[in-house]
């Protein structure tokens, strides 16, 4: 399973919804309930799952799935 | 056009907001300005509120056939139809509550059957946490989706298509000041979240707190940044700004600085009411940011939900160059009650005097007694006064204890200094206040208890820099579950699920047992003392003990 495919799942989970897709440009905007608090429990599995950490700054700057994507492919290539 | 006037409907929430605002001359002036998460944005006028409004209140009275003092639910996130939704069925005299769009699967359906609403207007995706079916929710008539074009069947309808089909004209039946109006759902430290019934009458306290507090003028911009799903997002969101013939900015996207201080700037808001969190939040950024911005058109910040601690009053004076005014209220009170204003000096910390001429906070002792200044004590008001609730929904009993001789009681200790200011001092009770919203621990030790790894749950609420105070969880295991991050993860995404995102508790902590007094009561105050490493005091009726 790629990256993306796995990140939807996660997405599902902690939204509570087996009808999002995901794509690279969607940001808090475009999935309902995604807000600070859910944003934490997004990031808390995503790092769980995958079995990385991001930094603060890494976080900061992650302003859309796209940047999700590509910070955990960046983590997961150099693990 | 629309509509009809009459001296019997002037109590009308919907009306007074949509219709006077007509007769006031404001048909063309904007009435809101709805900015979208990419910022583009739609101006809706008074008169586009009225119709809109006047189309809803038809399709639910005459294609819908709801009666009046049937309860309407909106479960939707900020959009302009919620807005409408709101105001449409007011008018129609249907008591009307907005749910927050984050809460749970379990906070909603609890909201539904304690409403016993008869209608919901809510979008596609939310229909699985709604979960309908006639068994679970047997008065449930109806609900009706914004983002379908078609209806699908007779219960789940397509809104779009019963507004194309509804006449714009609506004639507002007499209201008198004592139909109930707005519902509102508030947690307790025990038991389920309650109903708070108000009534029309509450317009007026609503209308002139807006205006001599929040010192908001007739041509002023103003930007109130809570949810519609809280009282003060419905006051002073709602009916506050659109009774008094105001023009507000909504914006639908999340927190982010250089968004909202753009909003600021560009809109040239004026009056801008915001929460501690928010504020506590924009502190944290370098302070460079904001000389990117000209804010020369506001000229004071209100702040509402939590204390105000007095380095944020300073950092607004600083960094910002404007005065942050506090204001405390509760969704029992419906409109302010104890504020901060401009004209009155600030005392950094205290939450200000009384809002007006027609609010008279007092300490009081437990017995009921009246206290002297610098006493601590139950801040209470005297009752009645016209936004105060009338009920809690199946609760008349709970309703009654808020009650001593003629004194409402907040649930807050305070004392008042000998200038008249009060002085939050916390609650008396269990309930948690995070970020401005107020969290049931029994709520969530309740769903605590669904997740098939738990065997007892204790929830606290501690003292958080950014948050005011953070939901901490204490659970024990059932045999056969060891604690790990895995279990931990679960355990917040199901609270986020079933309660709501504010609820998730920060911090999980796996004990053996939770300390019980001898009659089963969880004693958090013996987990709020360990938590912060201090003496557990008396522990002579703990459980075992």
């Amino acid at each position: 399973m790629n990256v993306q495919s796995e990140l939807n799942q996660i997405f599902c989970k902690v939204f509570n919804d087996d009808s999002i897709v995901i794509s690279g440009n969607m940001t808090s905007a475009n999935i309902d309930g995604w807000d600070s608090m859910s944003h934490i429990n997004l990031i808390l599995t995503v790092e769980n799952s995958f079995k990385i950490q991001f930094s603060q700054k890494e976080l900061m700057r992650q302003r859309n799935i796209s940047d999700l994507i590509r910070d955990i492919e960046h983590k997961l290539q150099s693990h | 056009m629309t509509t009809t006037s009459s001296s019997s409907n002037f109590f009308n929430i919907g009306y007074a907001c949509t219709t006077q605002q007509l007769l006031n001359g404001h048909a063309d002036k904007v009435a809101l300005k709805f900015i979208f998460p990419d910022q583009t944005s739609v101006d809706y006028t008074f008169l586009d509120l009225d119709t809109e409004s006047n189309k809803i209140a038809n399709f639910l009275s005459t294609t819908l056939s709801i009666v009046e003092g049937e309860t309407v639910l909106i479960l939707l996130p900020k959009t302009p139809e919620l807005f409408f939704s709101f105001l449409g069925s007011l008018k129609h005299k249907a008591i009307t509550g907005i749910l927050f769009s984050s809460l749970g699967e379990s906070a909603i359906s609890e909201r539904i059957i304690d409403s016993n609403a008869t209608c919901i207007i809510t979008k596609k995706n939310f229909l699985k946490k709604i979960n309908f079916s006639k068994e679970l929710y047997p008065n449930l008539k109806h609900i009706l989706l914004i983002d379908i074009d078609e209806h699908i069947d007779a219960t789940i309808l397509s809104y779009k298509k019963l507004l194309a089909q509804a006449s714009t004209m609506f004639i507002v039946p007499p209201t008198s000041p004592e139909a109930p109006s707005v519902l509102h759902y508030t947690s307790g430290s025990t038991g389920k979240p309650k109903g708070v019934l108000h009534h029309h009458r509450s317009l007026a306290l609503q209308k002139k707190t807006f205006r001599e507090v929040l010192s908001v003028q007739e041509n002023d911009i103003y930007w109130c940044t809570a949810d519609q799903g809280w009282v003060t997002g419905v006051s002073y969101g709602i009916i506050g700004p659109w009774s008094n013939g105001t023009t507000q900015i909504q914006y639908a996207g999340a927190y982010t600085p250089e968004v909202w201080f753009n909003i600021l700037e560009s809109e040239q808001v004026n009056v801008w009411y915001t929460a501690p969190t928010a504020l506590r939040m924009l502190m944290k950024e370098d302070e460079a940011l904001f000389t990117n911005y000209e804010l020369h058109h506001l000229r004071h910040i209100s702040s509402v939900g939590e204390p105000l601690n007095p380095e944020i009053i300073s950092w607004g004076k600083e960094v910002l160059g404007k005065d942050i005014y506090d204001t405390w209220f509760q969704t029992e009170t419906g409109a302010i009650m104890i504020a901060n204003r401009p004209g009155l000096p600030i005392k950094a910390g205290s939450m200000g005097k009384s809002s007006c001429n027609e609010i008279f906070p007092v300490i009081i002792s437990d017995d009921g007694v009246p206290l002297p200044p610098k006493s601590e004590g139950n801040l209470c008001l005297v009752a009645p006064f016209s936004s105060l609730f009338s009920t809690y929904l199946h609760y008349p009993d709970i309703y009654q204890k808020k009650f001593i001789h003629s004194y409402y009681f907040s649930g807050d200790r305070a004392y008042q200094d000998e200038d008249g200011y009060l002085w939050f001092l916390g609650r008396a009770d269990d309930i948690i206040n995070t970020a401005g919203h107020l969290v049931s621990p029994f709520e969530v030790e309740s769903a605590l208890l669904e997740h098939s790894a738990v065997s007892e749950s204790a929830v606290i609420g501690v003292s958080d820099p950014l948050l005011y105070e953070k939901v901490v969880a204490f659970v024990s295991l059932k045999s056969g579950y060891q604690p790990s991050k895995e279990v931990e993860l679960q355990i917040r995404l199901h609270v986020s699920n079933r309660v709501s995102s504010t609820a998730t508790p920060q911090e999980v902590y796996f004990i053996d047992d939770i300390p019980k007094n001898n009659s089963g009561k969880i004693m958090r105050r013996i987990l709020k003392k360990q938590y912060i490493n201090e003496d557990v005091g008396d522990t002579s009726t703990l459980m075992g003990s």
